[in-house]
């Protein structure tokens, strides 16, 4: 098991340099830069600009120079926010969304897997085609159209919750985004868990705990649960590690000063340092998370073996 | 990146939608939108817009940032809160030459730092200096061009001296330019054997006579030069803070001097930027807020739902959209005025068949600019200079709509049957497109120029939209067909501003379009003194720009914002700039604002 964490860990080292090294590329055929707006620059201010900020070095000084950063952990500064590095900003921009984003995954896990259980331990009857239905909803209803939704009943018309912004943790702001942004995955994971448990269920070593005369309470939790939830496991490495780099529009419905603003708008302002930052960072994040998954496979199902 | 815009479309339209049908119940009866109680502290929340780049008021050039610039630093004058013209700030007065190419400034005595120390001449030399220094890399400093020598210094030139005599070689009474590049110098003839003197700060037309006066010389008469003090790029900057700290990092909390009423206390990017009265601001004492809370947002429903919600008590200019107006300018905080921004399409004059100033001027006579402005809630505009924003300024409107002779001009220009009419199928309509930066608003401009021309001339002009940095590159290179979108936002309150960006071939003129005689005229017209006769000379210059018809004017947009009626001192000036230490709350009903306040000018 270490040496299989050990090789997968080594992995990500390439894999996040191949990464880093295609958005390099592609932000670089991207027109424009993070200084041209409105107003054109005029060339002796782009010189002195491009000078300033080492634009004018060599492709592959720039490209060591990004390459070494990401190496030292050090990011360096954003281009557009001056003075700002892109560690900080990712620092202080990261608890917002992690916050956010694993709450919302929290519930929707509680909700969701309550829901999906249930639904399959009373397959066909109303509590399933009830759980269902709303889980299908859940599906079909983006989370952009839900957010307004929920502002509109919540602080326009009861004024129970503030329509955005954020006010640290725990507060009443953090509600809306966190339903928002769970609805969708609750959904999801209702429908994982309803199908995952229903294929353990029909499997033979239930139906031989069932004729030994265990009770189904006894049956649900202590025997399908395990293997019913895998498929919902798998399910929530990946969707972990995107909830909490950040949730674009989440955090642009309810103004939350998350990750996610920042990378949609160091993409719009040509941000290289802080582009390339934040694609480091998260994939990070997914190759650490996946891996994760990969180890929670092993304790909860017993024919797992790594070596 | 085209998903993420289609997103915040939808995003948008949905939250209008759904704010709109709710909005009914609070505020039908007191007339105002949503919540009218004023806040329990004495704390001003704005809405400000983008996130600011950086509080390094020579860094940035945006509008957002302006407006929190106006609460940490001074200037030499500040704007009128109503009418945007120049007052006394750390300048008690000001006179100048009658040529207009000299200005003095006389400081006040009591002017001080956020860290207590008096705010000096010398002071605004070293920010005039820095604001240049192309180390500093400032993108607005072309801003004091106009001072001898600043362009030289910014862009790294030199002068050249005789070796023999020690003589400088002169343009006029002024040391002569050349560039600071080695290879281009090569190439001119009149340097051989000359030495290269570089230059340096100290050659730029400012200095301090004595610690409270500051003198500026400039290379033309430039009657607007006060008026450019308030701009942010003139605003003071600490030498202390900035040599400790370096460029980077002086702005932040803890490191940050500022001059101006508030100086800052808090700072979370994307969430919110507080700045609190600062007790050694030379006129602390009429400073009505104990601190503003600006937040950086830019989803315009968002906005209207914390402003509906009481959560804010005004936001910057466009944070109305644009489906909500209708029903928002019934209410009585709807702030909105003239923009002191013109919206219009560029021409590019050097492809065909828009190299044909006829073919330009018939797309512009037949575009119905009075349908337009009600569509876009904005005034029509047949000029280039903003109309309605600059008092006494009267331009000639050259082409107003017509669509006969718009089609006569379109046969003159050789797109005829036989009968020598207008043939709309002769016409090569895919050379000349409709191309904008991608947003909902462009797009129903775009789309209703199109519908236009089809309809009126029976051409069908492709469309085309870019992103945002991709159409900028585009359009600086000339490298579009046909018109362009743009629009230009006044660095000051003149009509120059907007009429020097056809002064040279490049930067901002983006069309091809160049002509010496527009740049007599205008220097011809910065020489005279007398105001009036000034406006009527830019008046000229502006007649033969529009007849060149490499701009094709469209509109002059509504600042469209709100303002809770508790917010006193707060006015819809044509650039939605507030000088923030007039604003305050007003706690006493009876005196609130019922509808747009009094824009009467305050004798200063």
């Amino acid at each position: 098991m270490a040496r299989f964490v050990i090789r997968r860990l080594l992995t990500t080292i390439p894999m996040i340099l191949i990464v880093v090294s295609a958005t390099w590329v592609l932000i670089r055929m991207a027109p424009g830069n993070f200084y041209t707006g409105e107003r054109v620059v005029n060339p002796a201010i782009e010189r002195n600009i491009r000078e300033k900020y080492g634009l004018n070095r060599p492709w592959y000084v720039q490209y060591g120079k990004m390459i070494g950063n990401i190496v030292k952990g050090d990011f360096g500064s954003s281009l557009r926010y001056e003075g700002q590095s892109v560690n900080e900003i990712i620092s202080k921009t990261f608890p917002v969304s992690a916050t956010i984003g694993i709450l919302a995954y929290a519930l929707a896990l509680l909700l969701g897997g309550f829901a999906g259980i249930i639904a399959a331990s009373r397959q066909n009857s109303r509590a399933d085609y009830s759980s269902m239905t709303l889980a299908m909803f859940g599906i079909s209803i983006p989370n952009f159209v839900l957010g307004p939704i929920l502002v509109l009943f919540f602080s326009l018309s009861l004024y129970w919750f503030p329509p955005a912004r954020w006010d640290g943790f725990p507060s009443r702001s953090m509600v809306l985004p966190v339903i928002t942004l769970s609805a969708i995955y609750m959904a999801y994971i209702a429908r994982l868990a309803r199908s995952g448990m229903l294929e353990v269920l029909r499997s033979d070593y239930i139906r031989t705990a069932k004729a030994k005369g265990l009770s189904e309470r006894a049956i649900l939790i202590r025997h399908a649960l395990r293997g019913g939830l895998l498929p919902v496991v798998s399910f929530t490495g990946p969707v972990l590690a995107l909830l909490i780099t950040g949730t674009v529009v989440v955090e642009r419905i309810f103004a939350l000063p998350g990750m996610g603003n920042y990378f949609i708008n160091a993409n719009l302002n040509r941000d290289e340092p802080l582009i390339i930052g934040i694609v480091a960072f998260s994939s990070m994040a997914i190759l650490l998370f996946n891996l994760l998954v990969d180890v929670a496979y092993a304790f909860i199902d017993p024919r797992i073996r790594y070596s | 990146m085209k998903s993420f815009q289609t997103l915040r479309l939808c995003v948008i339209a949905l939250m209008g939608t759904l704010s709109l049908s709710g909005c009914g119940v609070s505020s039908a009866d007191s007339g105002f939108f949503g919540k009218t109680d004023p806040p329990a502290t004495n704390i001003l929340r704005y809405v400000s817009g983008d996130e600011p780049e950086s509080l390094d008021p020579h860094i940035s050039s945006g509008q957002p940032e302006g407006r929190i610039y106006m609460a940490l630093y001074e200037g030499l004058t500040e704007y009128d809160p109503k009418t945007l013209a120049p007052i006394p700030a750390v300048a008690e007065r000001w006179e100048s030459n009658t040529e207009l190419t000299e200005f003095t400034f006389y400081l006040r005595k009591n002017a001080r730092w956020s860290n207590g120390d008096p705010i000096t001449a010398q002071d605004f030399v070293y920010s005039l200096r820095r604001g240049l220094n192309p180390a500093t890399a400032s993108r607005t400093s072309y801003m004091a061009y106009a001072i001898v020598n600043a362009q030289g210094y910014n862009e790294g030139g030199v002068f050249a001296k005789d070796r023999t005599t020690g003589q400088f070689l002169m343009d006029g009474h002024l040391r002569k330019v050349f560039p600071g590049d080695d290879t281009a110098r090569a190439k001119m003839p009149e340097l051989a054997g000359k030495e290269i003197v570089p230059i340096k700060d100290e050659d730029v037309g400012v200095v301090a006579v004595d610690d409270y006066t500051v003198k500026y010389s400039l290379v033309n008469s430039a009657p607007y030069f006060v008026g450019m003090m308030p701009h942010q790029f003139f605003k003071l900057v600490p030498r202390k803070a900035i040599e400790q700290y370096g460029d980077a990092r002086w702005t932040q909390p803890g490191n940050i001097i500022t001059s101006g009423p508030f100086k800052l206390k808090e700072w979370i990017p994307y969430d919110r930027i507080v700045v609190e009265r600062d007790p050694m601001y030379w006129d602390a004492a009429n400073v009505k807020l104990d601190a503003i809370s600006f937040y950086p947002m830019t989803e315009n429903p968002t906005t209207m739902n914390l402003y509906k919600a009481g959560a804010i008590d005004a936001s910057h200019n466009h944070t109305v959209p644009n489906s909500w107006i209708d029903l928002m300018e019934t209410m009585k905080d709807y702030m909105d005025a003239p923009e002191m921004v013109n919206e219009y399409y560029q021409i590019n004059t050097t492809k065909p068949p828009m190299n044909d100033a006829r073919v330009r001027r018939a797309f512009s006579m037949a575009v119905d600019r009075v349908a337009l402005a009600k569509y876009r809630h904005a005034k029509p505009l047949y000029a280039f200079v903003p109309e309605g924003v600059f008092a006494g300024y009267r331009a000639v409107h050259v082409a107003t709509f017509d669509v006969e002779q718009s089609k006569k001009l379109l046969a003159e220009a050789g797109y005829r049957d036989a009968q020598g009419n207008f043939d709309p199928s002769k016409f090569p309509a895919n050379e000349a497109e409709v191309t904008y930066n991608t947003s909902d608003s462009n797009r129903q401009v775009a789309e209703f120029l199109q519908a236009q021309w089809k309809q009126n001339l029976g051409v069908t002009i492709p469309i085309k939209n870019m992103e945002w940095k991709t159409f900028l590159a585009t359009r600086a290179a000339l490298d579009y067909k046909g018109l362009a979108r743009s629009g230009w936002i006044g660095d000051y309150v003149d009509p120059y501003s907007y009429l020097s960006l056809f002064y040279t071939p490049r930067g901002d003129n983006g069309t091809g379009w160049w002509d010496p005689k527009y740049v007599a005229m205008l220097d011809d017209a910065n020489r005279t003194l007398d105001p009036a006769a000034r406006y009527e000379k830019l008046a000229k210059a502006e007649t033969l720009l529009l007849e060149s018809q490499a701009v094709l004017p469209l509109t002059v947009r509504s600042t469209s914002w709100m303002k809770k009626p508790y917010v006193k001192g707060m006015y819809p000036n044509p650039g939605t700039m507030h000088a923030w230490k007039f604003v305050y709350i007003e706690r006493d009903p009876a005196k609130w604002d019922h509808g747009v306040p009094d824009m009467t000018p305050d004798k200063n």
